[in-house]
C-alpha cells in the first residue's frame, strides 16, 4: 500500500519542552488508525503540526509524496486533512446546515453542496437538529456536528481527537460503527482513551509516551505489551525523571 | 429556497418600499436646509452600514471607518475640481478608498495581526491622516488645481452635475434622491453577500476563525475582501457627504471614527437595518442636544455609549425584536 | 558640540514626556488587560484640578504633585465601581464604555469650564547650555519621570501590595482560592493608575497648555506606547517611549513637527507588524 501521509523525524519544541521528538510516522491509503497515550504524551501537539496550526521544528510532513511543512492551515486542509479537534470547535452562531454546507461547498458547486450537506446530515445521524443554532446544542451533538462538518468536505484524511469525550455510551457506540462506515471512504487517524472503544474499531494502534511512538503493532499485541500498561497506570520504565515533568 | 426569499428579498423589498416613499415625500415635505440636513444623515447612514457589514458581520471593529469616509470626500473633491466634470469623480471617490482598505487589510490580515491590535492600527492610521490633512495648508499642497487647504478643508467642494453635461448641477432634492438610492444600493448589496456562500464563509471566519481555516478556507482573503467593500461604501458616504457639506479635516477626526461605533452599537451588532436607524436617531438626538443651552453634545453621545454598553449590549434593534418575540411566544 | 547636546536633550525629554503620559495606562493594561480609553480624560482632569488648586491659592508643587493624583484616583474607584468593574473580560466592551466615557467627561468639562485655553506657567526658569537656554521645568521633568519608574519598580517588585498584584494579574483564580479579593485588586489598581494619570496630567500642563479636549492629544500616543510595549508594564513602556520619542524628536528636527509626529505612528505600526505582541512579547519576556 501507499503511503498517504508520512512524517519523518517531526520534533516540535517549546522552550526547552519537546513536545514531539523526531516522529516518524507512516499512515497508508484507506486505513484506520489508533493513536493512543496518556495526557501530555504530545498527541494533540503532534496533530497541530500535521494541520499547520504548529509550524515544526525540525522534520517533514508529506502528504501523497508532497512535502507541505510548514504550509498554512487551511493550504493543508485542502490538500485533503480534515481534523475535528479535542474541543470541538465549531461556529456557534450559525444553524448545523449551514455549517455543514459552508464546508461541503467549498469542494462543491451549490446543487451539488446541497444534497452533500442533506447526505451527510443523515449519516451521521442529526438531520432533525439540522436547523439549530450550534450554540444551543449539548457537548456530545456538538461532537457530531464539528464530525459532520469535517465530513462534509470529503477528506482524505480524517483526524479524530477524541471523538467520544463526554458522550454517553449509546452515542459512543453508535460513533463507533459511524468511524467503521466512514473508513469505507477515508482514512482515519483516532485518539482515544477508552480501550473498549479501540479494540471494536481499530487495526494497528500506535502508543505516544513522551513525544515519542513508544511501540506500533496490531491492536492485541499493543493491549498486551508490558510497558504500555505501565505507562498507562503511571509508573515510567524509560525516562523516570522527565516522567515527571512531563506529569 | 423559501429561508432565502424570507430573509434576503422580503427585506429587500421593505427597503425599497420605504426608500422610494423617502424620496417622494421629503424633498416636497421639507425645507431647503433640512432636506440638506436630511442628505447628511443619509450619507452617515451609508457610513454606519459600511461599519454594521465589516464589524457586525465579519468581525472587524474597525476604529478608523472614518479615514475611508474622509478618503472618498477628498477624492471626490479634489477630483471633481480638476476634471470639472463629476461623472468621473464619483467612482474615483469609491475605487481609492476602497484601493486604500485593501492596501491597509493586507497589512493587517497578511500579517495575522490580533483583533486589539488592530483596533489600534486602524486608530492610528485614521490619526495620521488627520494630522497630516490638517498640515497641508499652503500653495505647496495643490493636487492640479485643488488646494487641499489645511485646517479649512476645500470650501469651494462643487455639487453633482448631470453625467456628462457639467453646467447642470444637481439640485439639492436631487442629491437627496441620490443618496437615499445610494443607501438602498448599499443595503442590497450587503444583504446579497451576506446570502452568498462568499457571506456565509464571511460569517463563519467571525463565528470560529480557526475552524474556518480548518476546512480549507483562507480567512485572510474573506476578511481582506470584506474590509475593502466596507472601505468602498464609506468612500461612497463621503462623497454624498462632500455634497452637502464641504470636506475638511474633521471627517478624519477620531470624534467621526467614534460616532459611527456608537450608532453600530446602539443600532444593534450584526443586523444591518439597526445601525442605520441607530445613526439617525442619534444625528437627531445630537442636533436636538447642540441646541440646547448648556449641554455638551459629546456628555449626550458619551453616555449613550456607556450606557449601551452596559444595559444594551446587543443594541436597540436586537432587543426590540428579541422582546416582541418572547411577547409572541407567550 | 551644544547642538548636539541640545538635541540629545530634547530626546530625552521627549523620551520621559511618553513614559510619563503613558505609565498609567500601562498600569491598568498591564495588570487588568483593561485598554482605558478614558486615559488622556483622566490627563485632563490632573491637569484641571492642578489649576483649580493653584487659583484657590495652594501652592504650585502641592497641587500638581498631590491634588491632581488624590482627586483623579477617587475619580478612578468611582469609574471603576460603576463601569469597570460590570465589563471585566469583555476587553472591546470595556474599550467601547470608556471611550463613550472619554466623550462624556470632555462634554461635561466644555460645561464647566468652557472651551478656552487655560493653565500656567512652568516653573523653574532656564538652564543655559553654551549657547543655548534650556528650561529647568523640562529637566525636572526628566529626573521626576525615573524617579517615579524607579517608585513603580519598587512598589511592584518589593511590597505585599505588588506582590498580590503580581500574583493576581498571573492567575485571579489561584489569587482567589488563596483568600485575595481579586475585585478589591482590581479597584486599587485602577486606582493607582488613575492617579498616575492624573500626576501626569498636571505634570506635562504647564507645557502643554489645558483645554477640555487635551486629552484625544495624548491618548493615541499613549495607547501605542503601551501596545508598542507589549505586556510588561515597565520594560515595555520604557523601551517603546525610548523608540517612539527618539524617532517622534528626530522626525520633528529633520522635517516638520507633523511629520515628526506622523514617523511616530508609523514606526509603531512597522513595529507592530514585525512584533505583534510589542517589544517585551518578544525581548526582555516576564520583566516587570
Amino acid at each position: 500500500m501507499s503511503a498517504m501521509l508520512e512524517t519523518s523525524g517531526l520534533t516540535m519544541r517549546f522552550g526547552g519542552v519537546v513536545a514531539v521528538d523526531r516522529v516518524d510516522m507512516k499512515i497508508n491509503e484507506g486505513e484506520l488508525r489508533c493513536l493512543i497515550g496518556p495526557n501530555g504524551a504530545g498527541k494533540s501537539t503532534f496533530f497541530k503540526c500535521l494541520t499547520g496550526q504548529y509550524k515544526p521544528t525540525a522534520g517533514t510532513i508529506r502528504l501523497r509524496d508532497q512535502d507541505v511543512t510548514g504550509w498554512d492551515s487551511f493550504a493543508i486542509a485542502r490538500r485533503g486533512v480534515g481534523i475535528k479537534t479535542q474541543v470541538p470547535s465549531v461556529f456557534d452562531g450559525i444553524s448545523v446546515r449551514d455549517s455543514v454546507l459552508i464546508s461541503a461547498r467549498r469542494r462543491y458547486g451549490a446543487a451539488l453542496a446541497r444534497s452533500r450537506t442533506d447526505d451527510v446530515l443523515n449519516r451521521i445521524g442529526i438531520q432533525d437538529i439540522a436547523g439549530k443554532p450550534i450554540g444551543l446544542l449539548s457537548h456530545g451533538s456538538r461532537q457530531l456536528v464539528e464530525l459532520a462538518t469535517v465530513v462534509a468536505s470529503e477528506p482524505d484524511l480524517i483526524i479524530l481527537d477524541e471523538p467520544t469525550a463526554g458522550m454517553t455510551a449509546e452515542e459512543t457506540s453508535r460513533t463507533a460503527s459511524l468511524i467503521r462506515q466512514l473508513n469505507e471512504r477515508h482514512a482515519i487517524v483516532v485518539v482515544e482513551h477508552d480501550m473498549q472503544f479501540i479494540r471494536s474499531i481499530a487495526k494497528t494502534v500506535t502508543v505516544f509516551h513522551q513525544g515519542r511512538i513508544l511501540i506500533e503493532d496490531r491492536v492485541e499485541v499493543v493491549m498486551n505489551d508490558p510497558t504500555v500498561r505501565d505507562v498507562y497506570l503511571g509508573k515510567d520504565p524509560i525516562r523516570p525523571a522527565a516522567g515527571r515533568v512531563m506529569a | 429556497m423559501n429561508d432565502a426569499l424570507k430573509s434576503t428579498w422580503g427585506p429587500i423589498a421593505l427597503a425599497v418600499v420605504a426608500a422610494l416613499a423617502a424620496c417622494w415625500y421629503l424633498p416636497t415635505a421639507m425645507e431647503l436646509f433640512a432636506l440638506i440636513n436630511a442628505t447628511v444623515f443619509v450619507s452617515m447612514a451609508i457610513l454606519a452600514l459600511s461599519l454594521a457589514l465589516v464589524w457586525g458581520y465579519g468581525g472587524i471593529l474597525c476604529f478608523g471607518q472614518a479615514a475611508f469616509f474622509g478618503l472618498g470626500g477628498y477624492t471626490y473633491a479634489v477630483a471633481a475640481i480638476n476634471l470639472g466634470d463629476t461623472t468621473g469623480a464619483v467612482p474615483l471617490a469609491i475605487l481609492v478608498p476602497a484601493c486604500f482598505a485593501l492596501l491597509l487589510g493586507y497589512f493587517l490580515f497578511y500579517g495575522r495581526i490580533s483583533d486589539v491590535y488592530l483596533g489600534v492600527i486602524t486608530l492610528t492610521v485614521t490619526l495620521i491622516l488627520f494630522k497630516f490633512i490638517n498640515s497641508t495648508a499652503g500653495d505647496m499642497w495643490t493636487i492640479g488645481q485643488a488646494p487641499l487647504g489645511g485646517f479649512n478643508g476645500i470650501p469651494m467642494t462643487p455639487p453633482l452635475n448631470v453625467p456628462g453635461d457639467m453646467t447642470a448641477m444637481l439640485m439639492p432634492d436631487q442629491i437627496f434622491i441620490l443618496a437615499v438610492i445610494g443607501l438602498l444600493l448599499c443595503y442590497i448589496v450587503a444583504k446579497l453577500i451576506l446570502a452568498s456562500h462568499f457571506g456565509r464563509v464571511v460569517v463563519a471566519v467571525k463565528e470560529n476563525e480557526l475552524r474556518a481555516e480548518l476546512l480549507g478556507y483562507d480567512v485572510r482573503l474573506y476578511k481582506l475582501i470584506i474590509f475593502t467593500i466596507g472601505g468602498a461604501m464609506a468612500g461612497l458616504a463621503g462623497m454624498f457627504f462632500a455634497n452637502c457639506v464641504f470636506v475638511s479635516p474633521t471627517m478624519f477626526s477620531l470624534s467621526y471614527s467614534g460616532q459611527i461605533i456608537i450608532w453600530v452599537i446602539v443600532g444593534g451588532l450584526g443586523t444591518l437595518v439597526g445601525p442605520v436607524i441607530g445613526c439617525i436617531l442619534l444625528q437627531m438626538l445630537t442636533n436636538w442636544a447642540g441646541t440646547l443651552e448648556g449641554v455638551d453634545p459629546n456628555l449626550v453621545l458619551g453616555a449613550i455609549l456607556v450606557i449601551a454598553v452596559l444595559v444594551l449590549p446587543k443594541g436597540l434593534l436586537p432587543t426590540i425584536t428579541g422582546l416582541i418575540r418572547r411577547g409572541h411566544d407567550r | 558640540m551644544d547642538l548636539v547636546l541640545v538635541i540629545l536633550l530634547q530626546i530625552v525629554t521627549s523620551v520621559a514626556m511618553l513614559a510619563l503620559i503613558s505609565l498609567g495606562l500601562a498600569v491598568i493594561f498591564g495588570m487588568m488587560r483593561v485598554i482605558n480609553l478614558a486615559h488622556g480624560e483622566f490627563l485632563m482632569l490632573g491637569a484641571y484640578a492642578a489649576i483649580l488648586a493653584t487659583s484657590r491659592g495652594i501652592n504650585l508643587w502641592i497641587s500638581m504633585l498631590i491634588v491632581a493624583p488624590v482627586s483623579v484616583a477617587i475619580i478612578g474607584v468611582v469609574v471603576e465601581r460603576l463601569i469597570i468593574r460590570r465589563l471585566y473580560g469583555r476587553m472591546i466592551d470595556t474599550m467601547l464604555a470608556t471611550w463613550g466615557l472619554s466623550l462624556a467627561l470632555i462634554g461635561l468639562v466644555t460645561m464647566i469650564f468652557g472651551n478656552t485655553n487655560s493653565g500656567f506657567s512652568a516653573p523653574l526658569g532656564s538652564v543655559a547650555i553654551g549657547g543655548f537656554r534650556v528650561s529647568g521645568y523640562e529637566l525636572f521633568l526628566i529626573v521626576f519621570t525615573l524617579a517615579l519608574l524607579a517608585a513603580v519598580y519598587a512598589v511592584i517588585r518589593f511590597t505585599r501590595l505588588g506582590l498580590i498584584a503580581r500574583g493576581t494579574m498571573q492567575n485571579p483564580d489561584m489569587a482567589a482560592a488563596l483568600g485575595i479579593d481579586p475585585s478589591k485588586v482590581y479597584a486599587v489598581t485602577f486606582a493607582i493608575g488613575a492617579a498616575l494619570s492624573g500626576l501626569a496630567g498636571a505634570l506635562i500642563a504647564p507645557l502643554s497648555g489645558v483645554v477640555p479636549t487635551m486629552g484625544t492629544a495624548y491618548i493615541a500616543k499613549a495607547f501605542i506606547t503601551v501596545i508598542t510595549g507589549g505586556a510588561s508594564i515597565l520594560a515595555g513602556t520604557l523601551s517603546a517611549s525610548g523608540l517612539l520619542g527618539t524617532v517622534n524628536t528626530l522626525g520633528s528636527f529633520l522635517t516638520t513637527p507633523v511629520l515628526g509626529e506622523v514617523a511616530l505612528l508609523a514606526a509603531a505600526i512597522v513595529l507592530l507588524r514585525l512584533l505583534p505582541r510589542g517589544i517585551t512579547g518578544r525581548f526582555l519576556r516576564g520583566s516587570l
